[in-house]
């Protein structure tokens, strides 16, 4: 049994005058310890298939099944999903005023704890902790007692999300788009934050674009997604060759 | 419609002569006509006035004063005030009649820069209240209402040239009909903030009248509340810019839950001449679960070019993205909502009495981290 078991997902985008079918039997299997890329052109399903594992609103599942370690995720709640070891990183994280990023993760990482059936964190501790994974991200500490996201820069985004990922630690982490809009240095910190949460038992989706980040994020398995199915699957030499021919040749 | 009567018969008082009234109709009369104008009837359009027009007259205490004793502060009770500058019989008869009807005012003058707080304590229906704040004096306001039955606070304020008040208010009780109307002047280069914390009760109204009357005055309004369950309040918010190069920011948040109430009528009005005037106001509301009613209504009016002029409304619901970001996280939906709206207010709540209107508005949860 993989850690991620996606099959033959079918869902569609449901909007005020119509559904819209997107993903068209999407199989994936992600095992504990594997990084897959997911590439593809634009509208292809990528963000939709994040989303529909994570749960928001908006969407239908229509066919199919996703398991993380055996157990249906598609009928759960999102917050549930999150509580069972999903997370996803968002390519635009919102803004929330008035919500301070300490106070939210507080709120997100004791959630995680009740449900997990383990002790809260201390409180002083739980402080020292993210201020220690802001600094290594880069992250003025300061920034953890704005609003959430509030007035960062979109590379700021992208690295408070990371900075989520290994504080909460999940078993599975989608991250859509993390590497869109960084420089060349926070690219290299977001990678190094990613490497870090890797382990023998958790997997990682990676949505990305760009061949680029996986120099330093070494991918298990490259898949191109097209269509709304997973219509080639490679190792990372097929990211050099997408790189090289784009994707026509393959649709 | 009946018209709007006093409860009492009115004999002009003394004080009044000098003000620009004098030598127009009888005081009776021009108060009977502001009471039964077109504009009048607009403002009270929401709440009937007819419950508190008719207590203008009650009998009214002193509010507990803490922090009078200290230099460059002098607190006392006089029976007639001198005449108010920016005094509008049209804008506020019922101020205007409380203020007549009154045997003692409370005059607190502040001639110096003050370093301790000034707390005024409302425990019930209190007496009209002026406080003048001298060139160059400074004083930080605490005013808390806690009042057990219906209550009324008039207050005048006059700001003196570079003064600076910073002046918070709690309104956080649940009971009785509550008026509060504040009235500030600000003459050149002073500066004004209001931190207003409030919730609803059976009948809450706030009316407050900042009047921009000196160059390059700066006044910075600041109000957070909460209207829940069958409780109601109503925020009549004027500010004129009547000189050039005014600065005034107005930011005022509710939430406004299962039945409650709640009007915001935010009017900007810049008079000819007011030059380089910048006026921002941002009035959001936000509506939970059932039967929320929720007014709100901007009014401009604007007799100059060169301003930069920003007035917005909006009545809303959570945000579906907010939300969903935080349930990807773990949270469950009630902790979800609840942050949210909890950040929705928080937003509008600071200054020296920002702790218990935390408490108050936002419950036990505020973490400071
Ligand atoms: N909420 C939505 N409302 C309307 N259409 C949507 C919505 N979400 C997705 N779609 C549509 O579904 C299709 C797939 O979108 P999706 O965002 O999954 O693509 P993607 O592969 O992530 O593309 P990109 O590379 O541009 O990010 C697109 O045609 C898109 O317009
Ligand atoms: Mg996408």
């Amino acid at each position: 049994m993989s850690l991620l078991d996606v099959s033959d997902l079918h869902a569609s985008v449901v909007t005020d005058d119509q559904t819209q079918p997107i993903l068209k039997g999407l199989n994936l299997a992600v095992a504990a310890g594997e990084v897959h890329a997911i590439m593809g052109p634009n509208g292809s399903g990528k963000s939709t298939l994040a989303n529909v594992l994570s749960g928001r609103p908006g969407y239908q599942v229509d066919n199919g099944a996703a398991t993380l370690d055996g157990t249906g995720l598609l009928e759960l709640e999102p917050y549930e999903r999150a509580q069972l070891g999903v997370f996803l990183a968002f390519p635009y994280p919102v803004e929330i005023p008035g919500v301070s990023n300490m106070e939210f993760l507080k709120a997100s990482i004791d959630s995680l704890a009740r449900a997990r059936g383990d002790a809260q964190p201390n409180t002083a501790q739980f402080i020292r902790q993210v201020r220690e994974l802001a600094s290594s991200l880069d992250l003025d500490p300061a920034f953890l007692k704005r609003g959430v996201n509030e007035g960062f820069s979109g590379g700021e985004k992208k690295r408070n999300e990371i900075m989520q990922l290994l504080l909460l630690d999940p078993k599975l982490a989608v991250l859509d788009e993390t590497d869109s809009g960084l420089d060349i240095d926070a690219l290299k910190v977001v990678a190094a934050g990613v490497n870090r949460f890797r382990n023998a038992s958790n997997g990682v989706v990676l949505i990305t674009h760009y061949q680029r980040l996986l120099d330093y994020i070494v991918p298990d398995f490259v898949h191109v997604l097209s269509n709304g199915r997973i219509i080639e699957s490679g190792d990372k030499n097929l990211a050099l060759e997408l790189e090289a021919k784009g994707y026509a040749w393959l649709t | 419609m009946a018209d709007l009567a006093l409860p009492a018969a009115l004999a002009t008082p003394a004080w009044l002569n000098p003000v620009s009234n004098a030598g127009q109709l009888p005081l009776p009369e021009a108060l009977h006509r502001a009471l039964n104008s077109a504009a009048h009837r607009e403002r009270w359009k929401y709440t009937k006035a007819e419950a508190f027009l008719g207590a203008t007259h009650a009998a009214a205490n002193l509010p507990l004063i803490n922090g009078a004793r200290q230099p460059g502060i002098e607190v006392k009770q006089t029976a007639a005030p001198t005449p108010l500058v920016g005094f509008d019989l049209e804008q506020a008869p019922e101020a205007f009649a409380r203020l007549c009807y009154a045997s003692n005012i409370l005059t607190i003058d502040v001639s110096a820069p003050t370093t301790e707080p000034l707390t005024l304590a409302h425990a019930a229906n209190t007496v009209p209240i002026l406080i003048r704040v001298a060139q160059h004096a400074s004083l930080t306001l605490n005013e808390i209402s806690d009042c057990g039955s219906d209550a009324q606070q008039t207050t005048w304020i006059d700001l003196a040239a570079n003064a600076e008040l910073r002046h918070s208010r709690n309104s956080l009780d649940t009971a009785g009909a509550h008026w509060q109307y504040l009235n500030v002047r600000l003459q050149r280069d002073s500066s004004y903030r209001l931190h207003n914390h409030v919730t609803g009760c059976r009948s809450r109204r706030q009316d407050v009248h900042i009047i921009m009357d000196g160059q390059g005055a700066e006044a910075n309004l600041m109000s957070a509340g909460s209207v829940e369950g069958k409780s109601a309040l109503d925020q009549q918010f004027t500010l004129e810019h009547r000189q050039p190069r005014g600065r005034s920011q107005q930011t005022i948040h509710n939430i406004v839950a299962n039945g409650g109430k709640c009007t915001f009528n935010g009017r900007i009005h810049i008079h000819e001449g007011a030059a380089g005037t910048d006026a921002q106001l941002a009035n959001k509301n936000l509506g939970m679960g059932e039967h929320a009613t929720i007014n709100s209504k901007p009014e401009l009016e604007i007799y100059t070019d060169d301003v930069r002029c920003a007035h917005g409304a909006t009545v809303g619901t959570i945000s579906q993205d907010a939300l969903f970001y935080l349930l990807s996280r773990g949270i469950d939906q009630n902790a979800a909502q609840a942050l949210l709206s909890q950040g929705f207010l928080r937003q509008c709540i600071d200054g020296p009495l920002a702790e218990s209107a935390l408490e108050t508005l936002i419950g036990g949860a505020f973490v400071d981290l």
